[in-house]
């Protein structure tokens, strides 16, 4: 019976879309939506237009000024400034701002083309891109066998972390570590992966619970790849 | 100061932060905290859990705004469902919602004319709403405004209304169709 209004004129998506903006899901029907509207640009559109229409009924809440110390723990939050346009890989700014953000990668970027020039080795490089937005920046040092991992324009999600995965020639995903929202983190390669970590691998990050995938592939929705070359 | 005033200001102030402007994330919040604060307040009832929401809401504001896009929406459309959802990803971490007393089906209806406030949505959208929301049935919309207000689950609602949740799921996906096809008229 039920089916009846269920189809007249609402598609399932677009109930579960109205669903999610009206907020009674919970748990995994309300993470799993949220996946979607990381992933999928139509239902995240369903939810913005439901968003707005039901907008106007907070009219009805009255405004309730807050204490001053809202804005200075706001304040003390916000990291160093970031730039976080698309494009910024060519851009001076984006390497003055990449500096700035992590010192730890930049002297490692260093190190890499300083030893790429007297060792021979050629640093990679590769920008993790998805959904229109380039989520990661990293950097191989192919001397040393580590990996720096820089965010760009991901945003921390409450309940998954990022983790950085190397996918080679054979498809096959391989672990490599946990990565930060809000830092650059260095991690040392696998040695049995380092013969895989070569120009034209890809890396990819997929959300997956705190502690990293359970099952050493990925779980959760891949939110970012991209391939890695030469500099 | 009118509403398109300030929804020019907003939205001029959203479009600074991804440069990393932390200025206009003041003038954002300076502009839009009370309103959002209140939403928080409403959904959590309790200030100091509003408070670590409310940061939580311009931190994300900080982080997002690349992604608001005033074509698409109105910028405290925006920023009022980052707080609602904020504050209902607190409240379901936390415990069950505050609220779950049962709900009355009987038509109080509070004032419709009651608001319309210098940041939100102009008072014919809000006009509008009320006008569609009053047609529906009053268990309808009972369950709606626990969810919108309170921040009830399915779960929560059909406890409060004391019907199966089966009924309850019926009764919110029936009134969303109709909410829909009557602001589209």
């Amino acid at each position: 019976m039920t089916d009846v209004f269920d189809h007249s004129g609402m598609s399932e998506d677009e109930l579960l879309a109205a669903e999610y903006a009206l907020g009674v899901l919970a748990g995994v029907e309300r993470a799993a939506a949220e996946r979607r509207i990381a992933g999928e640009r139509a239902f995240a559109t369903m939810v913005a237009d439901w968003e707005q229409r039901l907008a106007p009924w907070a009219g009805e809440i009255d405004e309730v000024s807050p204490p001053p110390q809202v804005w200075n723990a706001i304040a003390a939050a916000l990291p160093t400034p970031a730039p976080q346009r698309a494009g910024l890989w060519q851009s001076v700014v984006f390497w003055r701002g990449f500096a700035l953000a992590s010192a730890l990668a930049a002297a490692c970027l260093a190190v890499v083309i300083y030893l790429g020039a007297v060792g021979g080795s050629q640093p990679l490089v590769a920008a993790i891109e998805g959904g229109g937005k380039r989520t990661f920046v990293a950097t191989v040092d192919t001397k040393r066998g580590t990996i720096a991992v820089l965010p760009a324009t991901f945003t921390a999600d409450a309940t998954r972390v990022p983790e950085l995965w190397l996918i080679p020639a054979d498809g096959k995903p391989r672990p490599l570590g946990l990565l930060q929202a809000d830092r650059a983190v260095t991690i040392t390669i696998p040695p049995q992966f380092l013969g895989q970590t070569v120009s034209n691998a890809v890396l990819a990050v997929s959300l997956e619970p705190p502690g990293g995938s359970p099952t050493g592939a990925p779980t959760g929705p891949v939110i970012g790849v991209g391939k890695l070359t030469t500099l | 100061m009118d509403l398109e005033a300030n929804r020019t200001l907003i939205v001029a102030a959203l479009a600074r932060i991804p440069g990393g402007d932390q200025a206009a994330l003041q003038t954002v919040y300076r502009l839009t905290s009370a309103k959002l604060f209140g939403v928080a307040l409403r959904i959590l009832g309790k200030r100091s859990e509003a408070e670590d929401v409310l940061q939580e809401v311009y931190v994300t504001v900080w982080r997002k705004a690349a992604d608001f896009d005033p074509n698409r929406a109105s910028p405290m459309t925006w920023l009022i469902a980052i707080a609602r959802n904020r504050a209902i990803d607190r409240l379901r971490a936390s415990r069950q919602s505050r609220r779950t007393e049962p709900i009355e089906q009987s038509d109080n209806v509070p004032d419709s004319a009651a608001s319309a406030d210098s940041v939100l949505e102009s008072a014919q959208d809000h006009a509008r709403l009320h006008g569609c929301l009053d047609g529906l049935a009053a268990h309808e919309r009972g369950a709606l405004r626990g969810a919108f207000f309170d921040g009830n689950t399915y779960e929560e609602l059909a406890a409060r209304m004391s019907v199966p949740l089966g009924t309850m799921k019926s009764w919110i996906r029936r009134a969303m169709i109709k909410l829909k096809a009557c602001l589209e008229q």
